[in-house]
């Protein structure tokens, strides 16, 4: 038990230094990006027809701290985000970060969690089914389906499903919520309404996702099958359902628990995409619009920080469950028992 | 004695890419109860796929023949279609343990757990009687801290405890078979013997019956009542231990009896059989040791007209063909 306390803090501290390290990379960047908060913000004003002068710049350099070592910003970037939970402010629309992305944040959190479980939820069962199966076409079918799902981009598959739904239902699907709900406050009719539109998203970001899992399972449980404890088991008259989940598929979910975090971004990465195509008001879309058309550092720096604390925390956490599950790599990384 | 095992006329054909390949060919073997069977042969012989079969272990392509018979306690096993029956041969009468003790525990399960698994099985006993049962098994197989082991993963133990954890296994439904697949082959050789010494204990304390599967004819001179020679899927020789190493008749036989180091004269060359096995897909027609026989008689070429065993002393078997060329 101790070893295991051991194993857990080790792991978060190893997580903490890990952000760290994301924390000054992000930031980096955002320094790289050329020109300041300040000159963007004015140039901003420019195009809306105040005039300004390079004495309005370096006033609001210094109002902003700019003319501050890169360390000493960088330092108090960090200590404001986990001191105060405090991302400044965006460079262009002049408002608190946490203000505009307090709701966003957890709604794309909620599509990408939900996408991810339900493609979990398919890909695991479905994954073993195929890989066992008596019937060679059933598992080719779902080869097909699984590849079709590798293959097609998710953008496309929301395209055709908007095309579908306008032609079918005069609805594009598209945004999170219907128009006499987008600006609502919470409540059970705005949730029942998000849940109408949402599982368009979560089945594009989902679709792709699955097909990825499938495969992996479906090779992973061939690979467990074929092994010689399985043989074994059978030979002891272990047979049916109790075989299957309590020898090849429980040895062979340890990778793909492994990959939650991998798969977790990629669907993080694919959102952004989605999101654009159905309109949606969530952190993927506004990470678009930081980074490609207001160049909006400190919002684009605050969102990519968000997501990797959010992968780095599922790495921690399966890592965790990895070793309450696998006896080898608890055995592996805490020493003798 | 009684007979425990009887097989007659087995054949046993998979289906591949390449076509059906024949894995073993027109086999009988009987073991009776209290009896060692050995069965040697090098790999590809069909000696794994023969002990499969009594338990029905071969992969969805196999096939057997219509008229083959495996008889235990009266019934062809062969038939067994139903969970029940099935279960009866796989742990119940039968037992099996393997070459590697790591690879046949299941990685991420306690030993314990699996043993008392297959006694629920097995056995119409509570979870604590078959703990009972596992632990005082342990103990008999000579596993020191049987309580601890018990608890422990199967990679926690040393090879040689793996090897007699998993013989408690086996043994801890009581079956009155086993089937030992090349079991001590992965061992050093200290542990080998007393792995070997420990089933041959056994196996007279419970009168049970062994088919011992081995490629080493040393082996089988220290375990075996009888032993079976097997070659490409055929046996080419069986009867008494003693009489066969004394008295090999088939040329394979003598092969192999060459091949093992003597101890009595270290600097002599070994002499190795010469050539390979050839693939199951390029078996010869006619006599199947022809192509690696030292005196191939025109006999061996033609069909199989002349297969089949003849008794040249009582109870010494051997190949028709094997005993005009030898």
């Amino acid at each position: 038990m101790i070893n295991f306390i051991q194993f857990t803090v080790t792991r978060a501290f190893l997580s903490i230094v890990t952000l760290l390290i994301v924390c000054f990379i992000v930031f980096s960047l955002m320094e790289l990006v050329p020109g300041t908060c300040a000159e963007r913000y004015l140039a901003f004003k420019n195009t809306q027809g105040s005039q300004i002068s390079f004495e309005d710049i370096a006033a609001e350099e210094k109002r902003l701290g700019l003319d501050k070592p890169f360390l000493y910003r960088y330092t108090k970037w960090v200590s404001d985000i986990v001191i105060k939970q405090d991302f400044g402010d965006s460079c262009i629309l002049r408002i608190s970060i946490n203000e505009l992305l307090s709701g966003r944040f957890v709604l794309s959190l909620t599509i990408a969690i939900t996408a991810l479980l339900f493609s979990y939820a398919i890909a695991i069962p479905v994954g073993i089914i195929s890989a066992t199966t008596k019937y060679a076409s059933l598992d080719n079918a779902l080869k097909f389906i699984s590849y079709l799902g590798i293959a097609l981009p998710n953008f496309l598959v929301a395209l055709c499903i908007m095309l579908f739904m306008t032609v079918y239902y005069g609805d594009t699907m598209t945004g999170l919520f219907s128009q006499e709900y987008e600006n609502a406050p919470w409540s059970s009719a705005k949730v029942q309404d998000f849940l109408s539109r949402a599982w368009l998203p979560i089945f594009v970001l989902g679709w792709n996702a699955t097909a990825f899992a499938l495969q992996t399972v479906r090779a992973l449980m061939l690979d467990e099958n074929d092994k010689l404890y399985v043989m074994a088991a059978r030979a002891r008259g272990v047979s049916g359902m109790s075989l299957l989940w309590r020898y090849p598929a429980k040895h062979s979910l340890g990778p793909v628990i492994n990959s939650i975090g991998f798969d977790l971004n990629r669907i993080f990465s694919a959102l952004p995409v989605v999101a654009l195509i159905l309109i949606l008001t969530e952190a993927g879309a506004l990470l678009i619009e930081a980074l490609a058309r207001s160049n909006d550092q400190q919002l684009a720096g605050a969102i990519i920080f968000l997501l990797t604390a959010t992968i780095v925390f599922v790495n921690f956490v399966t890592d965790i469950i990895l070793a309450i599950m696998d006896p080898r790599i608890r055995k592996g990384v805490m020493g003798g028992s | 004695m009684s007979t425990l095992l009887d097989i007659k006329n087995l054949n046993v054909q998979f289906d591949t890419d390449e076509g059906r390949i024949v894995a073993v060919e027109n086999i009988s073997l009987s073991v009776k109860a209290g009896e060692v069977l050995g069965v040697v042969g090098e790999s590809g012989s069909g000696k794994s796929v023969t002990a499969k079969s009594i338990m029905q272990l071969n992969p969805g392509n196999t096939h057997y023949n219509e008229d083959a018979e495996i008889i235990i306690d009266g019934e062809n096993t062969l038939k067994f279609t139903s969970k029940e029956d099935l279960k009866k041969i796989r742990g119940g009468k039968v037992s099996m343990i393997f070459q590697e003790p790591m690879a046949s525990f299941a990685p991420a399960i306690k030993i314990g757990a699996q043993m008392v698994e297959q006694l629920l099985l097995h056995k119409p006993i509570d979870k604590k009687e078959a703990k009972s049962i596992s632990v005082d098994m342990l103990k008999r197989v000579g596993i020191a801290d049987a309580e601890k082991r018990f608890n422990q993963y199967a990679f926690e133990l040393s090879g040689g405890m793996r090897q007699r954890a998993m013989i408690a296994m086996a043994l801890s439904t009581m079956p009155k078979l086993l089937l030992a697949d090349e079991p001590t082959t992965a061992l050093d050789v200290t542990i080998q013997a007393q792995v070997i010494n420990l089933i041959k204990d056994i196996i007279k304390e419970y009168q049970m019956g062994v088919m011992f599967i081995t490629h080493d004819l040393g082996v089988i001179a220290q375990t075996a009542d009888n032993v079976a020679v097997m070659y490409l899927g055929v046996i080419v020789e069986k009867g008494p231990v003693r009489e066969i190493i004394k008295n090999p008749k088939h040329p394979y036989t003598r092969g192999l009896l060459k091949a093992l180091p003597d101890i009595n004269n270290l600097d002599a060359p070994l002499q190795p059989i010469p050539g390979s096995i050839p693939s199951p897909l390029e078996r010869p027609t006619g006599c199947v040791f022809r192509t690696r026989c030292p005196h191939p008689t025109q006999e061996g070429k033609e069909g199989r007209i002349n297969m089949g065993l003849i008794e040249v002393s009582p109870g010494h078997w051997v190949d028709r063909c094997g005993v005009n060329c030898g």
